[in-house]
């Protein structure tokens, strides 16, 4: 059994990567690619912390309703990109100013 | 007569009047306003309007002569309960030079419209002839000094524009310029003259002043009065100090110096020396005397050594002028009068054909591309088969100049001969005189040099030009003038001054021995002049052709300590006065410069801050919101983790 601060480093570092990536990258799949890594940093917390309490599944529920809900986000997420890639030939949010002064 | 009676209504002799003298005043109007696409209609409407003004100027000689005096006055204007009235005064000496003028101009249009045809400015030329015109009538007619003043004033005004007409030629704007600058001298004078006038009498209605003159003894200031008037007449009339101006006035077109010699210029002169004829006191009129006999002398003397034939033409109208005054000095106004009338049509005459024998030369000269002075005697001689009629004109208007026999000029120099003997009764008097027969004799000298010059001898540098007689429409004048230069136009008899024209109670009386004695001193005048001009001239000399230097005289002691006086008052003006006003002008710059600065610094400054601070804030709050939705992420991102540092550690 891991040690649970690696796991936590571990998680850190995917939290910090995701965040990087959601900020720095411009094309919106990275983007959520991105939030695909934070989500999954927090689920490695979850399960991470689950092991602290091993007769309850409360983490691992937990972790299962994130995987549920990224993948609805996703989903979402990815049929918007492509509504706006459609609409403005671009995935990149920069480049749509329409609402800009 | 009945049918003079008929007219003799004084409503329609006003009418009259009044269309005399308005018809040049629209001649002038029309020319004036009318587009300069139509110019050639003023050259046949100004001669025909001034034909009419003729026509109304012969009816009212015609009813008016002999009748008195019929005085028409309306009020003019009312200062400070002072009424001054302006009107006509209608007597035999207006009427007749009411006549004189009109008949004079007219026939200077009709010359001109031959002389100055072709003139690019010939729609100015003929718009100012009428309006010379009728200033000329105004003074004629008008009833007080006023109006007279006025009238004389536009006449100086016209007489300069005309003098003036070929502006692109710098001699023909200086001679304007002097002839009314010494008009002005002269009219500073007459001016003067009006004030003591009117100060001593209250009016200046002639036929008022005449009455409070004769209620009156004479006084100091009637004699100081009379002379300052006379000033003015020595201005208009060109008598000794002031006349430098007329010779330079010939670069004016010849038709207007024949206008400004016989009618509308130096006539006004005599014309006002007879109208106020009762102001002169004895004394006044010694000065009158002496005066034009001095101006006759020097004029003559001038004539006898000037090249150009206009000149010669000048300096005698200067020197005849000299002995109507002089005449005018003796009391004789009339005779005076007599001597003006003459003169006008001798004088128009001789211009005239002064003006044919230019314009012919000219026209030759041009034709050929050579290039003379045709004014200059020494390049003429020998035009007399050439231009045979406007030779027999010049003979007989220059015989009535030099008063030959059977010509006008000798009656009425007969009449101011008999007037100067009547009034000589001491020393310098007969001094006066012996002066005038000089000047007669000298008449005779010039006058044939003169005719000698342009017409005498071989030709010399005309001899090769295609010289022709001008058109019937220059020698028709020309001709009627000449035919008034003979002894009948003015008496029956050609001895015996008593004609029509004087009926003066100050007639002089006849003396056969003076006849004859003028008669053979003409005679031998005509001999002296045959014999002493069969070569050269001996009166070659440069005294007598620059007026014995009168005009460097002017320039040394007036003009140039004028110019210094004012080159002075200019410069105090430019750097004193004009200075004090650039100073506070400076003054006043700087100040708005400081307000204007502390408006835009400091009172704009503070409102502009205001703004700048505000639109800094909305520009700083508002970068946060661009858009962009990573940095939303990366803000919310840093203030959660500032936030927990803030809280944890």
């Amino acid at each position: 059994m891991l040690p649970v601060h690696h796991l936590l480093y571990l998680g850190a570092l995917l939290f910090t990567t995701g965040l990087m990536i959601t900020i720095i990258k411009r094309n919106a799949i990275m983007v959520l690619l991105g939030l695909e890594l934070m989500l999954n940093a927090a689920n490695l917390n979850l399960i991470a912390f689950n092991q602290q309490t091993p007769g309850s599944p409360d983490g691992q529920m937990f972790a299962l309703f994130v995987i549920v809900v990224a993948v609805s986000e996703v989903a979402v997420g990815l049929a918007i990109v492509l509504r706006v890639y459609r609409y403005f030939q671009t995935a990149v949010p920069d480049e749509i100013r329409e609402l800009k002064d | 007569m009945a049918d003079t009676a008929l007219l003799y209504n004084p409503t329609t002799l006003q009418t009259f009047a009044l269309l005399t003298l308005l018809l040049p005043l629209l001649s002038f109007g029309i020319g004036a306003l009318i587009s300069e696409r139509y110019a050639w209609a003023v050259t046949l409407c100004a001669p025909f309007l001034v034909l009419l003004s003729l026509i109304s100027a012969i009816v009212v000689a015609a009813t008016q002569w002999g009748l008195g005096t019929l005085p028409v006055a309306i009020p003019w204007f009312t200062v400070y309960g002072y009424t001054f009235s302006a009107g006509f005064m209608l007597n035999a000496t207006s009427v007749c030079m009411l006549v004189i003028v009109s008949l004079v101009s007219f026939l200077v249009h009709v010359y001109s419209t031959g002389y100055m045809a072709g003139d690019a400015a010939g729609k100015r030329y003929f718009t100012m002839l009428g309006f010379f015109t009728f200033a000329m009538q105004g003074i004629v007619l008008a009833d007080n000094l006023l109006s007279i003043f006025v009238f004389w004033e536009l006449v100086g005004f016209a007489s300069c524009t005309l003098i003036g007409h070929w502006k692109d030629k710098p001699q023909a704007i200086v001679a304007a310029k002097k002839a009314f600058l010494l008009n002005r001298v002269g009219d500073a004078g007459f001016m003067v003259g009006l004030m003591l006038v009117w100060s001593n009498t209250g009016t200046f209605g002639l036929q008022d002043m005449a009455l409070a003159l004769a209620d009156q003894p004479v006084g100091g200031w009637q004699t100081a009065a009379a002379l300052c008037i006379f000033c003015g007449v020595a201005g208009k009339s060109a008598q000794f100090p002031l006349f430098t101006w007329l010779p330079d006035a010939m670069e004016g077109p010849t038709p207007v110096s024949a206008l400004i010699h016989a009618a509308t210029m130096v006539a006004a002169g005599i014309f006002l020396l007879a109208r106020m004829s009762f102001i002169f006191t004895p004394a006044a009129l010694d000065v009158v005397a002496i005066t034009g006999i001095l101006t006759a002398v020097v004029a003559a003397l001038a004539a006898l050594s000037q090249h150009d034939i206009k000149k010669i033409l000048a300096y005698s109208t200067i020197s005849q002028l000299g002995l109507m005054v002089a005449a005018a000095g003796t009391g004789a106004f009339g005779v005076a009068l007599l001597h003006l009338v003459t003169h006008a049509f001798f004088k128009a005459c001789l211009f005239l054909s002064a003006g044919s024998v230019i314009h012919a030369v000219h026209q030759g000269q041009h034709q050929a591309h050579k290039s003379f002075d045709v004014q200059d005697m020494r390049n003429l001689g020998g035009l007399r088969k050439r231009l045979p009629f406007t030779y027999i004109t010049f003979i007989l208007s220059g015989s009535a100049l030099a008063g030959i026999p059977f010509f006008s000029g000798f009656l009425s120099k007969e009449a101011i001969f008999s007037a100067l003997i009547g009034w000589a009764d001491n020393g310098w008097r007969w001094l006066v005189v012996v002066a005038a027969f000089g000047v007669s004799f000298l008449t005779v000298l010039y006058t044939y040099r003169m005719i000698r010059g342009i017409f005498a001898g071989d030709e010399t540098v005309t001899a090769d030009l295609a010289i022709a007689e001008p058109p019937v429409i220059m020698r028709a004048p020309v001709a009627l003038l000449a035919g008034a230069s003979v002894w009948f136009v003015f008496a029956l008899n050609p001895f015996v001054c008593h004609g029509w024209f004087l009926q003066y109670p100050e007639l002089p009386p006849h003396h056969t021995a003076l006849t004859i004695f003028s008669t053979l001193w003409v005679l031998l005048a005509l001999g002296a002049a045959g014999y002493i001009f069969r070569s050269r001239n001996p009166f070659e000399s440069a005294l007598l052709r620059n007026t014995f230097y009168l005009d460097s005289y002017y320039e040394k002691y007036i003009v140039r300590p004028v110019l210094a006086v004012s080159g002075v008052t200019n410069r105090f003006d430019y750097k004193w006065l004009d200075g004090m006003i650039h100073a506070t002008a400076y003054g006043q710059v700087t100040v708005a410069h400081f307000v204007a600065w502390f408006d835009r610094v400091i009172i704009d400054g503070m409102v502009n801050g205001a703004a700048g601070l505000a639109r800094s804030t909305g520009r700083f709050t508002r970068s946060f919101q661009g858009g962009k939705i990573q940095l939303y992420i990366f803000w919310a991102v840093l203030t959660i983790i500032i936030f927990l540092i803030w809280t944890l550690v």
